[in-house]
Formats: C-alpha cells, structure tokens, sequence
C-alpha cells in the first residue's frame, strides 16, 4: 500500500472527515464568509458601504482574517476576581460542543459512511444543540461580573423559551414521517415532497427560534451593547472573546445543517451513488450549500430588523411562536395520520 | 387651569397588522439588497465642491491691506497676530516699519471675522479646509506664506461631488463638471 493510498484512507476516514472537515473546516470558512456577508449585506440596506479599505478590490473580503489577527494577537486578561478553571473552560467547551451535533446528522444515505449509524439521530443531535448555552451561563456566572450575571439570565431566560420551539418544531418533521431517522426523513421528501413546504408553520417556527436562540445580531439580546456591555462576556478579551462570538455563529449553522437536512429534503435534488465522490462529497455538498443560503437570510434579516427587548422577545415566544409551534407538530401528526409521506 | 397631563394608551397592535408591517420591512429590505442607493463619500477618492462663500482658509491680498490691525484685534482666538516688518514706499522711497497681518491656523477656528471686519476687503476666503500639515511650525504663516492659498492636494487626486436632495431617492450624489 503507497503513501498515497494511506493518506487518502485517512482522509477519506469517516469520523475523521465529518469532525474535522465537515463539522471544523467548512462551518469556520462559512462563518468567515457569513461575517463577510452580514456586515456588506447591513451597508447594502443601509446606504453605507461597508468594509472596503482593507482589500478595496474584493470588497474588503480580507477585513475578517484582518480582525482575526488583531484578537489572536491581543493579551488575554484573566481578572483576578474570577472562577479560573470555570472561566477559561466554559467557552471553549461550548465552542467544541457547539460543532459536536453535526457527528449525528448524516451526509448521506450509505451507512459505510456514517460516523455513528443509529435510529434517533434527529434526537441525538437535538439533545447535543441544547448543551452549549449552559457554558454560557457558566461562562457569565465564573465572570463574577454584575453584567455578566445579567447576560446569563437573559441568556438562560432565552434557551428555555426558544430552544423548546426549536425542539418542537424540528421533531415534527420526525413525527410527520414516523421515524427519527434523518435518513428516511430526507428519503420521505423525495420528489420534491419538502417538509419545509408540506408543513410551514414548523418551518417557520424553527427558522424564528434558531434566530433568536443564537443570539444573532437581530435579537442580540443576551450580549447587547446598549444595556448589559457585553453580557456573559463582558470580562473575556482576545481570543477567548473571539471564540465566544465565533461559538454563536458555528451554533447557527449547525442549527442550519440541521433545518436544511429536516426541512429543505438535505442531499435531496442529487441521489448519492457508489464511492467517495458521488457517495458523500457531493451531497455533503449539496447540504451545505442549503445551510449556508439558510445562513444568509439569517444575516439579511439582521439588517432589516431592530433588537426586541427580554421582555417583547419572551412575549413573542410563548404568546405566538409556542403555539404556533404546537399548531406545526398537529399539522405533522394530521400528515402522518393521512399517510402523505 | 394649569394643564393636565395626558393619559395616552397605545392600543395593541393585531396579528394581521403586525404580520403586515414584518412584510413591508423586509420588502424594503430587499429592495436595497438588490439596488444599494449607497451615499457614502468615498474621501479620498471623492470630495465635496463647497461652495463660493464657504469659510475656509484665508489669503492676505497686500496691496489692499492698510495696516489697521482689525482683523488681530477682532480675531476671538487670537490666531491672527500683526509682525512688524520694514516696508519701502514705492512713491517717496522711503523704509518705514509697519505692522502685517499673519495667521496662525494651530488657532483658528475659522470664524471670518476677520474677513468681514477688513475695511479694504484684503482678506478672502478659499472653499476648502482639508488641508494636513506634518508639523504644528507648517500651520504657521508668515507674511508671505499668508498671501498663497495652501496647497490643495485633494482636488489633484479626487472627484468634485455634490449632495441633493433627490424626493424618492433621499441624498444623491452628483458629480460636479467644470465651474458653474
């Protein structure tokens, strides 16, 4: 067996290629892209111009690799009033556990090349979502910070309302098909039958509910500048402030792997043959090419949008949107119980 | 009867309503995303033409001043300060010392006192003040530094711009050709 051929089987390994490059590589180049985008597409609408001076000829497409120099580069203060164990580990644990939910998802539908095959990965990688916030409160908390406090009960007041309207909402999709495996429920929405379309309101509901759980620019409301400095990070600087931020965007597209695997039918135009390319590159691919679209109205909105205060956000969480939801997951049992899929 | 305040209630906005108004943002919102009305000035690149009138820096014509001393005694900031200096009479050819008017732009604030209180109409003003000097002494005139307009890089390497008021589009730039 050559060099060659050895390295490719590493490569090609799939745990490997789903951890490192699906779930670090790729997510981190998007989230580049997306920061890029979010920060271009808010000037667009608001007759500004945007980041330009850096490299004027790809319209300031290297302003974010410029920021990343400047927060590596900067010192890392640890004040002397903090919980130092919890206060260095908790980002970096919600940042690894962040990219963790993508192991679950499968990128297609030939079990050679799951890292972990198994019947309730839609499930599985709903439960792993939900366990990052919690190092945020943590984070906040080990600041021994008053706005720090603040930003993690805004934070915790947050994930209870919004992450059940997520978890609803996504496990319709499982319970319109009647199984919780992401593998038939992208199979049930072959010929264009996509659950996005088939059953809105969930769609909706999720799409609103990952918005406003990731804290995005729109309803920052966790870290807003305005009141509370920086919420849960108001004691973080450097790097470690960098991945705090950077944690909120990979959370995203996670959540927006997961959207486009449930309700946009995942690899679906493209039907995985035999062999590493048609079998897995291509509709890994083809799945994140929909998570980042996902990811791009994500950032649209944030120019279109004012910021709600906690109370207005919690107001349309359990007011609308968890009706809502549980008006989606009846849809879904309706659907089932007519056998559309 | 001292006036009472006012009680007002907001009434609380409809389902349709507010669906309606979520709508109508985000149209906005794309409209832009798709046709970027961007009035950004580019400054370097781009400069805004003022216009004649405008106060900026000051020029010393010296065949009209009279040596009266208006202009430092008015000047708030005291910027303008008078330097005596030897002055040969061109008909009697005599050499007298008389006093001259320089500026001082670590000072001024452009305030055109002095170029409105000039009996003889000596001082003018240029419709430009972008103007960087590399040290505090090059701020400084002397007599006759004051009577040549500074340099005006600006207008070498950029394009003349102008803002209107457009009623749809809001602000509009529009490009400035030739003198009007």
């Amino acid at each position: 067996m050559g060099a060659l051929e050895i390295l490719w089987k590493i490569i090609s390994w799939p745990p490997l290629w789903q951890l490192i490059v699906l779930g670090l590589i790729v997510p981190l180049l998007v989230v580049i892209y997306i920061l890029w985008f979010e920060r271009k597409t808010a000037a667009r609408v608001q007759r500004r111009i945007g980041p330009l001076h850096v490299s004027p000829k790809i319209a300031g497409g290297l302003q974010l690799l410029a920021d990343l120099i400047r927060y590596s580069f900067q010192e890392i203060i640890i004040p002397k009033t903090v919980d130092k164990a919890a206060f260095i580990s908790a980002p970096l644990i919600a940042l690894i556990l962040s990219i963790l939910p993508v192991v679950g998802v499968p990128f297609t539908d030939k079990p050679e090349w799951f890292p972990i095959p198994m019947d309730y990965s839609l499930l599985v990688v709903l439960a792993l979502v939900t366990l990052s916030p919690i190092f945020l409160i943590v984070a906040g908390w080990a600041s021994n910070n008053k706005f720090s406090i603040i930003g993690g009960m805004r934070e915790a007041f947050m994930i209870t309302a919004y992450e059940l309207i997520i978890i609803v909402s996504v496990a319709s999709a499982g319970v319109a098909v009647g199984s919780y495996n992401i593998v038939d429920i992208v199979h049930a929405q072959t010929g264009w039958k996509l659950l996005g379309l088939l059953n809105p309101i969930a769609f909706f509901t999720a799409f609103v509910g990952v918005l406003l759980a990731t804290s995005g620019f729109p309803f920052e409301i966790p870290e807003s500048e305005h009141e509370v400095v920086a919420g849960a990070f108001t004691e973080y600087s450097g790097l470690m402030y960098g991945i705090n931020m950077g944690a909120a965007y990979l959370k995203r597209m996670v959540y927006s792997i997961v959207l486009s695997v449930a309700f946009l039918g995942g690899w679906l135009p493209y039907t995985p043959g035999e062999g590493f390319v048609s079998g897995y590159l291509i509709p890994s691919i083809v799945i994140m090419v929909k998570a980042t679209i996902l990811m791009m109205i994500f950032s649209f909105l944030r120019a279109v949008y004012g910021r709600y205060r906690l109370d207005q956000a919690l107001d349309l969480a359990w007011k609308i949107m968890f009706p809502l939801a549980a008006i989606g997951f009846g849809l879904s049992l309706a659907e089932a119980y007519l056998g559309i899929f | 009867m001292p006036p009472q305040p006012v009680h007002k209630r907001v009434h609380p906005r409809g389902v349709f309503s507010r669906f309606k108004g979520n709508i109508e943002a985000i149209t906005i919102g794309v409209k832009f995303f798709f046709n970027p009305e961007r009035s950004t000035l580019i400054y370097p690149k781009e400069y805004i033409k003022l216009k004649d009138g405008y106060r900026g820096f000051i020029v010393l014509i010296k065949d009209k001043c009279i040596n009266c001393g208006s202009c430092a005694r008015i000047c708030p900031a005291a910027a303008m300060k008078l330097i005596r200096l030897p002055f040969t009479d061109p008909k009697t050819g005599r050499t007298r010392m008389k006093l001259w008017p320089v500026i001082n732009y670590n000072r001024c604030i452009f305030c055109g006192y002095c170029v409105d209180v000039c009996p003889t109409e000596a001082l003018y003003h240029v419709p430009y003040h972008d103007v960087v000097w590399d040290t505090m002494e090059e701020a400084e005139t002397d007599l006759e530094k004051f009577q040549k307009p500074p340099e005006w890089k600006t207008e070498k390497e950029g394009i003349p711009v102008r803002y209107v008021f457009d009623e749809k589009k809001g602000l509009v730039k529009v490009r400035v050709e030739g003198e009007e």
